[in-house]
């Protein structure tokens, strides 16, 4: 099992070998504006592995596969290691680390203070997880579901927001959230009071 | 045949491509890339610079060129927008091979003496190509610096003749899906279409582009003939033009239709009006690194000094 796990996360890495790699010439490289291509690819997979957390339930429930129940956490902060390199790629890279400059560019781009949110709310939890806070992390799982929750729901508001022609990706990944929500509502219905 | 007969150049302006374009840190990145993984990074960039086809014959207009470092040719052709190829910037690039820009005609009509179908010959002078080094600005709120080769926009409108009551000119891209994917999806409701005031199309500064870089147009770029008009947002510069039509009411615009309160009609380059989901104050300009900082927009993209008499007495934060 553990090893199945471990495999996983692995291949959850590849796309960030990949970027990596395309910053050093490799597979065509980054293209004329490096620092948009790390900012979306790094956002776009965070968002990506935020569903696949919330999914993650849903599967296990339906499937009974073991080690389905394992990944929540891992995949979880994985899709955090994704958001926390968009967020420093904007503010170190594309801001250049000017505080008043990224407070300022916040306040005036909407789609930034949803992002920015929803980035809080998975630091949150990522501190969460540290080794120091474990029992806390697994005596209120609630909480720690409902923020991450809240940061997919406001991930995909943020990329939502800041396309000029809505993408199929962002089509795609409202359904996958409003499916998610759905199924959990139902769940929780049926289950209180526990 | 309506094409572009190709001739010696006077200038190349790929030579004078400063070497501080070409020393920033993702060319370094690029350069240890191609030591790694051989020779194909530096075979492209090469290739697409140095071919010696299409060559257009022109010469150089410094008054209304910047001095700027420009852009690189790899840049201008491999980044940038034109959703009839899809919505990526890359897109552009990789998909716009099968478009196929010869031979080309151009319908005109409307408020004009001179209507009709006319080839591109007839109304670009081949003999009256000039280099303009113009700043572009995307709303998207990144911008470079493009050697343009074409004629200005006004030359072409004294041929054709406009009455007067033709106060504005409408623009369309060619509507082919089969040559462009992009149009096979409803991004924006094609053709694309975009208009000036006839005060704008007559400006010395507004050219109807036919190449860069001293060489036609490659499709990506809007292959045979586009519209730039440097003081406006990139997308008013519609590409791949294949009408052209005179009235007195104002056009209808792509961009306009897609999000009304977001892409105004006139779209003039301004920092103090912010779009609505993004600041303008700003911009990042391609190729200055990676750890270039962004820089200040100009009013008017910088050339208020040109342009901003057209628009005394307009609040232009309601005529964005």
């Amino acid at each position: 099992m553990k090893a199945i796990v471990r495999i996983i996360l692995l291949v959850s890495f590849l796309p960030y070998v990949l970027l990596n790699l395309k910053a050093f010439g490799f597979f065509g490289g980054l293209g004329a504006n490096p620092v948009e291509a790390i900012t979306h690819d790094t956002g776009i997979w965070g968002i990506r592995f935020l569903i696949l957390t919330l999914a993650l339930t849903p599967l296990y429930h339906y499937s009974k596969q073991e080690v389905l129940r394992k990944l929540p956490k891992p995949i979880g902060l994985v899709a955090f290691f994704y958001v926390l390199n968009h967020f420093l790629c904007y503010a170190i890279i594309d801001q250049a680390g000017d505080l008043g400059v990224i407070v300022i560019d916040i306040i005036e781009t909407p789609y930034l203070i949803v992002g920015w949110a929803g980035f809080l709310c998975l630091l949150a939890v990522g501190l969460a997880s540290f080794n120091s806070f474990q029992e806390w992390f697994n005596k209120n799982r609630s909480t720690i579901s409902g923020l991450v929750y809240t940061a997919a729901i406001l991930g995909v508001w943020h990329f939502y927001w800041q396309e000029k022609v809505v993408s199929y990706e962002a089509v795609l990944d409202s359904v996958m959230m409003i499916l998610l929500i759905l199924w959990r509502l139902r769940i929780s219905t049926e289950k209180s009071p526990s | 045949m309506s094409s572009i007969r190709k001739s010696k150049q006077v200038i190349k302006s790929s030579e004078i491509t400063p070497e501080s374009v070409y020393l920033n840190r993702r060319s370094v990145l690029q350069t240890i890339g191609t030591l790694s993984t051989g020779l194909a990074i530096n075979l492209f960039v090469n290739d697409s610079i140095n071919a010696n086809e299409n060559q257009l014959t022109f010469s150089p207009n410094n008054k209304y060129s910047t001095t700027e470092s420009l852009n690189s040719y790899e840049d201008i052709t491999t980044y940038n927008n034109f959703y009839e190829f899809g919505m990526q910037k890359s897109d552009p690039y990789n998909y716009g091979s099968q478009f196929e820009p010869k031979p080309w005609s151009v319908k005109v009509s409307g408020e004009a003496n001179k209507t009709g179908v006319f080839d591109l010959d007839d109304l670009i002078d081949i003999n009256a190509l000039e280099e303009r080094i113009y700043r572009l600005r995307c709303v998207e709120a990144w911008s470079m610096v493009i050697p343009w080769v074409g004629i200005p926009l006004a030359s072409i409108i004294k041929k054709l003749q406009p009455k007067l009551n033709a106060k504005y000119v409408a623009f369309e891209t060619v509507y082919r899906p089969k040559q462009m994917p992009g149009q096979r999806r409803p991004a924006l409701d094609w053709p694309y279409i975009e208009g000036l005031t006839m005060q704008e199309a007559m400006h010395p500064l507004t050219i109807i582009a036919v190449g860069l870089y001293g060489k036609e147009l490659l499709n990506q770029n809007g292959a045979p003939m586009r519209l730039v008009v440097p003081w406006k947002y990139g997308f008013k510069s519609i590409k791949s033009i294949n009408k052209i039509h005179f009235q007195s009411k104002k056009p209808l615009t792509s961009w306009n239709i897609s999000a009304p309160n977001e892409y105004g009609f006139l779209a003039n380059v301004n920092p103090e009006v912010d779009h609505p989901r993004w600041s303008q104050a700003r911009e990042r300009r391609i190729g200055a690194g990676f750890f270039g900082t962004k820089q200040p927009t100009l009013m008017f993209n910088g050339y208020a000094e040109d342009v901003a008499n057209l628009y005394s007495g307009i609040s232009l934060r309601r005529n964005f």
